[in-house]
């Protein structure tokens, strides 16, 4: 749904704020792992593309957040999105406690047996599949936690457009790195 | 016709009012039915005056107020949405009919005419049977007479306004059949209008599309739990709509089997972007020095790689492979393989396991892979076809390759072929 002047701007702003993460690594030796590197990329190209949306969306407000969890990433982030994240609370109580509410109700329904008739009996597992599901792309979502179902939904679109920005912009970037690499090794 | 039904497409874009007074001015200088005259443009121009603005404006008696402007707007919008389905199914001319019938309701929600008048309705009720395809037969039949009575006002309205001229007699025919059709959208409008005053409130909070809005089935409409689930059934369903066309496979209809497309496309996205950035991007500069196999490290660096990848800890089992691999390929290309077959897996460019997936996994057919891949990628994939719903891949940049130099450059064909 976005036009394709919003999608190649979209683009043009990652790659920027992607760049200026990659320059505070320019120091790569031969020493730093592939493990390092590689984990140095993804960070500054996930800050990159959450900070493009300035956080007018909560999952890109998580990512953030989660990144600046660790010391050493502040500057990055400071770099980046040109302004300091402050810590945000995890809500892990709630969490637990509303999973505690959910098992306990499907386990004293199924206790009940008013829901004798197959068809009845297939909705409840047509249900039981939906909620699970919901469950695992709340944790595939950062910050999907604490979302209901509705905003999960329009956040997960918008993560869905992010994320395939980010493969398109880095996937170009890896192929014209490599083919430097081949014309200056040739 | 054809210049009628081009401008009828032409009308889609634009405003309905604006164009309706072109089409009503083309139609009277080409229609067989009027003669083009000064008046039919006054009256126009007053209803077109009238309708956008407020009642007070406008000449005819009103002894109601008018309702709010936003269910005008849903009138207009759900006979503009019937109107171009209309111009889809059927020919220009009743697409025509249905146009001055928009213009004719609109005019109707703004004034809410009341001065019933007996003969007009017999004059109305007797040729509705044969355009029952224009409506749907719900809406004429909870026809509110309220709207009648506002539509044989308006019917009056014209002949009081044009009775002067000569074409009344034309006119009357015209308004005949626009009225009828207003009549019977007149009665669609008023469903419309009644059930969104129920539901006025909670529907006001749709955060989506106000246009849009679905008809509340009678009878439910007065609970406002129900309500509130239908609201939030509708806007849920309008996002997984959108969310469909995103995702690529998109087209199960099942709630729960959209979530699972949903997750493996969000899950795949994820595992792309985690390798792309394993690529020599940031080794740029450290190309520039020869990648010698330095085996004294090596296993220096497995063990330090078997503790970082304990810490980092996924629900993705292949990690620790793919880390030993990724070591490994930095270093040699042939220690990498071995380790691979090794664990049993291979090593083959993408577009080939995209391929087999395909053909052995039917269901679960990774177009996304397909179409993430070029081929500079490499796919090392675990051919577990039959046993594990899904395929699990790892796309290795072959920037790594690259650097080994030109002998490696049979490893961009298939050099591995099958699991043990």
């Amino acid at each position: 749904m976005k036009s394709r002047m919003q999608n190649s701007s979209l683009k043009q702003e990652f790659l920027k704020n992607w760049i200026k993460g990659l320059q505070l690594h320019a120091n790569f030796n031969k020493n730093t792992t592939i493990l390092e590197r590689r984990k140095a990329i993804k960070l500054s190209a996930d800050i990159a593309i959450a900070s493009t949306r300035n956080s007018t969306t909560r999952w890109s407000r998580a990512l953030i957040a989660d990144a600046s969890r660790d010391e050493s990433n502040k500057t990055l982030i400071e770099k980046i999105s040109g302004r300091d994240v402050p810590h945000k609370a995890s809500f892990g109580l709630i969490r637990c406690s509303k999973k505690i509410l959910k098992r306990s109700r499907v386990a004293r329904e199924v206790r009940a047996k008013k829901a004798v008739s197959p068809s009845v009996v297939a909705s409840l597992i047509a249900k039981k599949l939906v909620k699970s599901r919901t469950r695992v792309l709340k944790r595939l979502v950062p910050g999907g936690e604490d979302m209901d179902e509705i905003s999960l939904i329009k956040e997960t679109i918008d993560y869905i457009v992010s994320l395939r920005v980010q493969v398109d912009v880095m996937g170009r970037m890896a192929k014209a790195a490599d083919r430097l690499i081949r014309s200056t090794s040739l | 016709m054809q210049p009628t039904s081009r401008e009828l497409l032409e009308m889609n874009n634009l405003n309905p009012l604006v164009s309706l007074r072109e089409i009503h001015n083309s139609q009277m200088s080409t229609s067989s039915h009027f003669d083009p005259t000064s008046s039919h443009d006054d009256f126009l121009d007053q209803m077109f005056s009238s309708v956008p603005s407020s009642a007070s404006s406008f000449p005819w008696p009103e002894d109601h107020a008018p309702p709010p402007c936003h269910m005008e707007e849903q009138s207009t919008a759900l006979l503009a949405s019937k109107l171009r389905q209309q111009q889809i199914s059927n020919g220009a001319a009743k697409a025509l009919m249905l146009q001055q019938q928009l213009f004719l309701s609109r005019g109707l929600a703004v004034n809410g005419l009341r001065s019933p008048s007996a003969a007009d309705i017999g004059f109305l009720n007797i040729p509705h049977a044969d355009q029952d395809d224009v409506v749907d037969g719900s809406c004429y039949k909870s026809a509110n007479p309220d709207q009648d009575a506002s539509i044989k006002s308006l019917f009056n309205g014209f002949t009081g306004s044009i009775g002067h001229s000569s074409n009344q007699p034309q006119h009357l025919l015209h308004s005949q059949g626009g009225a009828l059709q207003s009549h019977k959208f007149g009665g669609a409008a008023a469903p419309e209008m009644n059930q969104p005053a129920a539901s006025g409130s909670s529907g006001g909070g749709t955060a989506g599309q106000p246009k849009q809005r679905v008809r509340a089935r009678r009878g439910q409409a007065t609970d406002p739990h129900s309500i509130a689930e239908r609201l939030r059934r509708e806007r849920i369903a309008e996002r997984m709509k959108s969310l469909q066309e995103l995702v690529p496979n998109a087209n199960k209809t099942d709630k729960a089997s959209m979530l699972d497309e949903i997750i493996d496309y969000v899950k795949f996205l994820q595992l792309q972007v985690k390798v792309l950035s394993m690529s020599r991007l940031g080794g740029a500069a450290a190309a520039a020095n020869p990648l010698v196999a330095d085996m004294s490290s090596e296993g220096g660096r497995i063990g330090n790689g078997t503790k970082t990848a304990s810490s980092s800890n996924n629900n993705d089992g292949m990690t620790v492979t793919e880390h030993q691999v990724a070591k490994l390929m930095e270093e040699d290309m042939g220690s990498a393989m071995q380790y691979l077959q090794g664990k049993g897996l291979c090593l083959m460019p993408i577009s080939l396991a995209t391929a087999i997936s395909t053909s052995t996994c039917h269901s679960r057919s990774h177009h996304p892979l397909a179409s993430a891949s070029n081929n500079n990628q490499l796919l090392n994939g675990e051919a577990a076809c039959p046993t594990s719903p899904s395929v699990s891949a790892l796309t290795v940049q072959s920037a790594t390759i690259a650097a080994n130099g030109g002998g490696e450059t049979s490893l961009k064909d298939a050099n591995s072929v099958s699991k043990p």
